[in-house]
């Protein structure tokens, strides 16, 4: 199970500047925004969580 | 014609065993639940178990995302590639395949139109309570999955009717097997979201009431809009208790346990049906 998410593994696809940012700074609550499904931000981003 | 012996829902959380040190006390009383569960069910003898539950995007992903799917498989993975943070040891749980192809062709006939899968890899969703409710691994299972995860998502009235259909194909079934439902998920959890951990102890002590008191058509009457505001976006996997109270429509039900745990982000119940 991934736990995090590196530039360039996200570098062949098809993402706005703001996207690419908000991965790239585990931006939970931009990449909420910015319409990636909560359960995927939870899975890749579990250590970024308060809990 | 088969019988459904045993009804029951429960709450899954993946916390519930990866961290099992955590909240002690809640984590005892939600287990007393399971336990008597597990009891009432070994005492009904069933032959399979139907279990209404949700893929959490480990199945299914964007490019194919069905809104129902009957798992037909010999054997279904609960778990396979979660077991290191669930805690639970990878295995594979019988499946019920003549069941799960009846099922699926059921459907085809009557208008209710189910994806079918014959590999299926479950999380928390079946792993967790499996682990306390069939620890053997031995009692066939036929999952039957509902998108509660990628809006758009069936209606929770679609679900109470999924219910329904199982139930006319159990009673319609030329074979006198024991049948009991099993819907995992729930109830309000907030989950990925920027208030991630919040729970609404109010929201699922109505839902157990709901269920209690036979009013199961109160929840199929929610909608997607009152489920998030009210459950959560995890809230959303309500549509599992609500299939199996479909099938049962009027059946009181028993509340077994209810702990709203911080530490697992989920308002965990667990429910018998008294039939």
């Amino acid at each position: 199970m991934i736990e995090s998410i590196g530039a360039d593994e996200v570098a062949g696809y098809d993402l706005s500047a703001e996207e690419r940012a908000a991965l790239a700074d585990g931006d939970l609550d931009a990449l909420f925004r910015l319409g990636a499904n909560p359960y995927l931000i939870r899975r890749v981003f579990r250590r970024r969580f308060a809990l | 014609m088969a019988t459904i012996v045993a009804a029951a829902m429960t709450s899954h959380a993946p916390n519930i065993t990866a961290t099992p040190a955590a909240a002690p006390e809640q984590r005892g009383h939600f287990l007393a639940g399971l336990a008597e569960m597990r009891k009432r069910l070994a005492a009904a003898r069933p032959d399979v178990v139907v279990m209404f539950v949700n893929d959490h995007v480990q199945n299914f992903f964007y490019d194919n995302l069905p809104a129902f799917c009957v798992g037909v498989g010999a054997r279904h993975w609960a778990p396979r590639g979660a077991a290191d943070f669930l805690k639970i040891p990878s295995r594979q749980l019988p499946g019920a395949v003549d069941f799960g192809k009846a099922l699926l062709k059921a459907g085809l006939d009557a208008g209710f139109d189910l994806a079918v899968s014959h590999e299926l890899e479950f999380w928390d969703d079946v792993s967790v309570p499996a682990h306390f409710l069939m620890p053997e691994g031995t009692l066939p299972i036929v999952p039957v999955l509902t998108n509660c995860v990628a809006p758009p998502l069936p209606t929770p009235q679609r679900s109470w009717q999924l219910g329904g259909f199982v139930r006319r194909f159990i009673d319609a079934r030329p074979v006198g097997e024991r049948v009991a439902l099993l819907g995992t998920g729930g109830i309000s959890h907030w989950i990925g979201v920027p208030n991630t951990g919040h729970i609404n102890p109010e929201w699922d002590r109505w839902v157990l009431d709901q269920v209690r008191d036979g009013h199961g058509e109160a929840l199929a009457e929610l909608s997607f809009d009152d489920i998030e505001r009210d459950g959560g976006n995890g809230g959303q996997e309500i549509r599992n208790w609500i299939a199996v109270l479909g099938a049962l429509p009027g059946v009181k039900g028993e509340v077994l346990t209810y702990e709203p745990v911080k530490e697992w982000l989920t308002g965990c119940g667990a429910a018998w049906m008294q039939l």
